[in-house]
């Protein structure tokens, strides 16, 4: 119920600041036209599309919070259960440098299994695979604004970048495959 | 106030020098920076692109006919094999006589995010393995692996079984299903085509998390407390500092071959199965056929013995060893150890059949 009226809330204020910023832009759409050339005139074009991103990045950043905050509960939980199983074991407190030093070895060990099990545990991976996940999220729109104002100031995007390199990285296949083709062909030739 | 139970004064006394000498060891111990970690004579007889072949000086007169090629991981760098001129893998095997070349797969940009399986086995290690036999005048070279590099040359010696007359696989990533690590945990769980679609290549920061998560209290606490403990011990502190240097210097992994590992090694396990394909050739493990010998060690917790030994047991080998040490991931290949048991037998197997 109450997640409902934060996605209400959340969907209100998104409705809210897409209203305002379709309307300044299309008052703002024709004299601007005047300069179309400008870099102005692209990033006014653009700003829809920022602040669709900016909203879209609390929505994931609460979700992000939800994960990280249940990240660092397991943690906590885990520490907390390792402490205890010390004090269990180490009721007294060490007096001599031998019993320091066997107390020593017995936290790291018993913290160390405890940690592992929980690394090692289903409940632990799909948390952090659903962390990364919300976390790429964020990257996403991070990336998305960079994009829109790269392309206001007419510089290359990231994805217009991953092209070269995606068609850099096919024509280099492309010439080895033919460079061995050519080698194969010389061998054959003085093998005749 | 009779009969009361008092401190140690040798606790006292530890506390003490435990903190004269955290301010003390930057007067005492060199930077990790100032450390260099290639101790053995070398050249780089090839390069492509950003990898490169490394040849060592040869340490006997005579040499075994049959060169070895080794192939480091991806992750971290091939100095662990060359790490201090004690605990050398590849200066003890050029003192046993062995022409030894090292592929270094150096360090991958934005760049290189659409490198693949296909790139690294095909591309590279092929091209490396060409330039060898041509320069050796041989048909056929030994071929060594380690960790993730073995995944490499397994797929390589199972689709060029006819370049390959020894294939020795360390530690090997090959069955992801059966691996009990907690990385293993991690990459099944990952969404790997939003993380390299995203992000493109592997971050070294991500492969730091992953490693953190491993011994964490161990690792990541107790070796720093002993390190201070020990600044007046000089082998202690070069072997610590050259062993930390060696951790942090993780390059990034290329995207497309990440997203490749993660899929087909861990979370389809498709090379085991034989149901990879790399360069739109079917990986069959049987074609392994020449003399094969694994190295497992028993205490691994990066890569679980559990994920290694299958492959002893999927090649079509009919000469095949192996050794399960008692030893951990880094342990078996830079350790004395490594120096007392593990080479002198892998060298022995070599000579037999070199």
């Amino acid at each position: 119920m109450k997640s409902d009226i934060g996605n209400d809330q959340a969907n209100q204020y998104k409705h809210l600041s897409l209203f305002w910023t379709d309307i300044i832009h299309l008052m703002s759409g024709k004299p601007h036209a005047l300069a179309s050339v400008g870099p102005m005139r692209a990033f006014m074009a653009n700003s829809k599309k920022i602040s669709t991103e900016m909203i879209e990045i609390n929505e994931n950043l609460v979700e992000f919070n939800k994960y990280l905050a249940e990240y660092y509960d397991q943690l906590m939980e885990t520490w907390n259960t390792a402490q205890k199983k010390v004090n269990l074991t180490a009721l007294k407190i060490p007096l001599d440098a031998e019993q320091v030093e066997a107390l020593k070895r017995t936290w790291i060990g018993t913290f160390d299994n405890d940690f592992t099990e929980l690394f090692d545990s289903t409940k632990f991976g799909e948390n952090y695979g659903m962390l990364v996940s919300k976390e790429l999220e964020l990257t996403k729109h991070w990336n998305a604004i960079v994009n829109t104002i790269l392309r206001s100031a007419n510089i290359p995007s990231k994805e217009e970048i991953d092209e070269i390199y995606k068609e850099v990285h096919t024509l280099k296949k492309r010439v080895s495959r033919l460079e061995l083709e050519l080698k194969k062909a010389g061998v054959r030739k003085n093998a005749r | 106030m009779q009969g009361e139970p008092r401190l140690d004064s040798r606790i006292i006394e530890e506390m003490l020098k435990f903190g004269e000498n955290v301010v003390k060891a930057p007067r005492v111990v060199a930077a990790p920076d100032e450390i260099s970690l290639e101790v053995t004579p070398h050249s780089v007889v090839s390069s492509m692109d950003k990898t490169r072949l490394l040849r060592y000086k040869p340490m006997t007169n005579r040499q075994y006919r049959t060169p070895l090629l080794i192939s480091y991981a991806l992750i971290n760098r091939f100095h662990i094999l060359d790490i201090h001129p004690e605990k050398s893998w590849i200066r003890n095997l050029l003192q046993q006589g062995f022409d030894v070349y090292v592929l270094d797969w150096g360090t991958p940009t934005s760049m290189d995010k659409y490198l693949d399986f296909d790139d690294y086995v095909n591309g590279y290690l092929d091209n490396y393995v060409e330039y060898i036999k041509n320069e050796s005048s041989v048909e056929k070279i030994s071929l060594q692996g380690y960790c993730t590099g073995a995944t490499i040359t397994t797929v390589y010696t199972a689709l060029h079984p006819e370049n390959v007359k020894n294939y020795i696989s360390t530690a090997p990533v090959i069955d992801g299903w059966h691996d009990t690590t907690v990385i293993s945990n991690l990459a099944k769980h990952v969404d790997v085509d939003k993380m390299v679609e995203t992000i493109g290549n592997m971050p070294p920061e991500f492969m730091y998390y992953c490693f953190s998560v491993l011994k964490p209290f161990e690792q990541g606490l107790e070796k720093y407390v002993n390190f201070f403990k020990n600044i007046d011990n000089k082998k202690f502190v070069d072997g610590f500092l050259r062993i930390e240097k060696w951790l942090s210097d993780t390059p990034p992994i290329p995207g497309e071959l990440f997203r490749q590992w993660i899929k087909n090694i861990y979370q389809d396990n498709l090379l085991i199965q034989n149901k990879m394909h790399v360069g739109g050739d079917h990986v069959n493990l049987r074609n392994i056929d020449m003399p094969a010998f694994t190295q497992i060690a028993v205490g691994d917790h990066l890569v679980s013995p559990e994920c290694s030994m299958p492959l002893h047991y999927a090649i079509g080998s009919q000469d095949k060893t192996m050794k399960i040490y008692p030893s951990g991931h880094v342990g078996m290949i830079a350790s004395s150890l490594s120096q007392k048991k593990v080479l002198p037998e892998l060298g022995q197997w070599l000579v037999e059949r070199s």
